[in-house]
């Protein structure tokens, strides 16, 4: 890196211009000088500090201690007790273990479609720009239309009864529900995550494939044995940012196409803390699912971390 | 590929762009139509381009007044943004101070905490400065959100602008705040772009920070007013319709235009580092 390169300019700029105002002068500009990096920097780890850093400690802190009547006094554990006693936010976990054993799928959806665009399958000029569109849309956007789109009397349902199938109550059935709207979030995304994978294969070196093609190897062995050890790299970034994507930006979705329902089938963490905190008025108890939530997330992150670099490290 | 893999693989990529296109074309259909034509028969095309649904959404339901506010706390919340990220940015990348690297590391760590992690505190702390349902404390709210991200981007662009064109700007006697404005700002105009794009599209998409920060009707911004939407018009689609699609349109012009952008602010930190 070139940090070094100011530095250097400050002790050469007064040995040419010598004399006592001009030094003076120079004095005083290096101490506004010295102070530079405080001055530029100071709003930023202002704002980061006490609206970021400081609110997590605070409901760290916060989810210890009681709501209503128990309002600041120290509870110790209650409130992690009446999230794991509350059938709603056990729902909301199995929910997230769903969310995780889809990962998978979610990742190489998008991942297989950019290999084909990558080995330029009839049309993958267009794919591109239109895969990725929904992933710029908001999820009230993309809730809204699915929610007309899957309507019990909707076009989908319209469209399976054509092939005689269904009719099925996409976000009426408790047992569908979840489903529907996660593959909604994975039709939403998937661009997302294609675009990742198509930059890393911007970095691919293409004479590994060339040599994978002399050799006669096929598709399957290609994707497996070249493509797959090539990208760990983004496959991990992948992995990471689409289950924190899961876990954190599903809220639109949940809110504009069940609002947690039916019978509490689709709740999400990040749906259940804001339940508690905006409409039930349980501040603390909300601080613990959040709690909750940042430790799923950290354990989430650490493990993927852990097992793509093991499974690098084996190659 | 082989040659039968090709066409193999290309028809179902085909059908997945359609139905990556569909919902929105099925979407702008529904609200050309009438309310009548609409029950009659949802998927035929509309009989007439009519605009009805989308005047009255705009006008009589109140989506022209959560477009503007959408509009004013989007542009306040990016220029802050752009403004905050690359000063901090350029000290981090191109100043030299005790402390940078562990500073950088610190707004890092910052990234990962997602604003569901901290809503109740921060919407205390909003609650007691009086700040929640006015626009500076939306503004503030986003700001917070979104710029250990912006930060992070800007200082790894400034990194890669070579350090003789700031030593150049030094000898000709600017000042760090003189590099900073007269080099960094314009040098890192390609780069500002891609960020502003994005954190404009976050800012524009978002519904939860909006919810909780801008509880009042008349603050709502525009994905709030769609939700809000949502339980008023259930009976009335194509208004409803309506209103889904003004909320969308800005998005697709904006990626119409500056897709590049867009997808390079996403996918940058996925390659390096």
């Amino acid at each position: 890196m070139a940090a070094q390169s100011l530095s250097a300019v400050d002790a050469a700029v007064p040995a040419s211009t010598a004399g006592v105002t001009s030094a003076r002068r120079n004095r005083r500009g290096s101490r506004a000088e010295r102070l530079a990096p405080l001055v530029l920097l100071a709003p930023a780890i202002l704002i980061i500090v006490g609206l970021r850093l400081w609110p997590l400690v605070l409901g760290v802190n916060f989810s210890f201690t009681g709501d209503g009547d128990r309002n600041g006094v120290a509870v110790g554990l209650d409130n992690y007790l009446t999230l794991l006693g509350d059938p709603l936010f056990r729902t909301a976990l199995r929910n997230v273990g769903l969310l995780v054993l889809l990962l998978p799928v979610a990742v190489a959806i998008p991942g297989l479609l950019a290999t084909f665009i990558y080995l330029k399958v009839p049309g993958h000029r267009l794919y591109r720009g239109v895969y990725f569109f929904p992933a710029v849309l908001s999820p009230v956007i993309v809730g809204a239309i699915f929610n007309l789109l899957l309507a019990f009397d909707g076009p989908l349902n319209a469209l399976l009864g054509g092939l005689g199938l269904g009719p099925v109550d996409w976000l009426g059935d408790p047992d569908v529900a979840i489903f529907a709207v996660v593959g909604v979030h994975v039709w939403a995304t998937f661009g997302m995550a294609l675009v990742v994978f198509l930059a890393g294969f911007a970095t691919l070196d293409s004479s590994l494939l060339d040599a994978a093609k002399v050799d006669g190897a096929s598709l399957t062995q290609t994707i497996w044995h070249v493509i797959i050890p090539s990208l760990s790299r983004t496959i991990q970034f992948v992995f990471v940012t689409t289950m924190i994507g899961m876990l954190t930006s599903m809220f639109g979705l949940v809110y504009v196409m069940t609002s947690g329902g039916p019978e509490g089938s689709t709740y999400l963490p990040e749906y259940y803390v804001w339940i508690q905190q905006g409409q039930l008025n349980q501040p603390a108890l909300a601080s613990a699912a959040s709690t909750v939530l940042f430790l799923i997330m950290l354990v989430v992150g650490l493990a993927q971390v852990a097992v793509l670099r093991r499974a690098g490290k084996e190659e | 590929m082989p040659k039968l893999p090709r066409w193999f693989v290309a028809i179902p990529m085909a059908v997945l762009a359609l139905a990556t296109i569909y919902p929105l074309v099925f979407t702008t259909n529904v609200a050309m139509k009438t309310r009548r034509e609409y029950v009659l028969d949802r998927f035929s095309p509309a009989d007439s381009l009519s605009w009805a649904n989308i005047v009255k959404a705009w006008t009589s339901v109140g989506m022209s007044r959560y477009f503007l506010n959408s509009v004013i706390v989007v542009a306040c919340s990016v220029a802050l943004l752009l403004l905050l990220g690359s000063m901090a940015g350029f000290a981090l990348a191109r100043l030299r101070f005790r402390g940078s690297s562990a500073l950088f590391l610190g707004i890092l760590a910052a990234l990962f905490i997602p604003f569901q992690v901290i809503m109740v505190p921060l919407t205390r702390i909003m609650a007691d400065t009086g700040l929640v349902d006015t626009y500076p404390g939306l503004v503030l709210a986003y700001v917070a959100q979104f710029l250990p991200f912006t930060i992070f981007l800007l200082t790894s662009y400034y990194s890669t602008v070579p350090a003789e064109i700031v030593d150049a700007a030094r000898i000709d006697g600017n000042t760090v705040y003189g590099v900073y404005w007269r080099i960094m700002l314009p040098i890192g105009a390609p780069a500002l772009l891609s960020v502003g794009v994005l954190n404009a599209l976050f800012c524009w998409n978002d519904v939860l920070i909006s919810l909780l920060m801008m509880p009042s009707a008349e603050h709502r911004t525009l994905m709030v007013g769609v939700t809000s939407l949502r339980g008023q018009y259930s009976d009335d689609i194509p208004t409803f319709a309506s209103g889904v699609l003004i909320a969308a349109v800005p998005v697709l012009v904006v990626y119409l235009f500056l897709q590049r952008q867009i997808a390079d602010g996403v996918t940058a930190g996925s390659t390096k580092g």
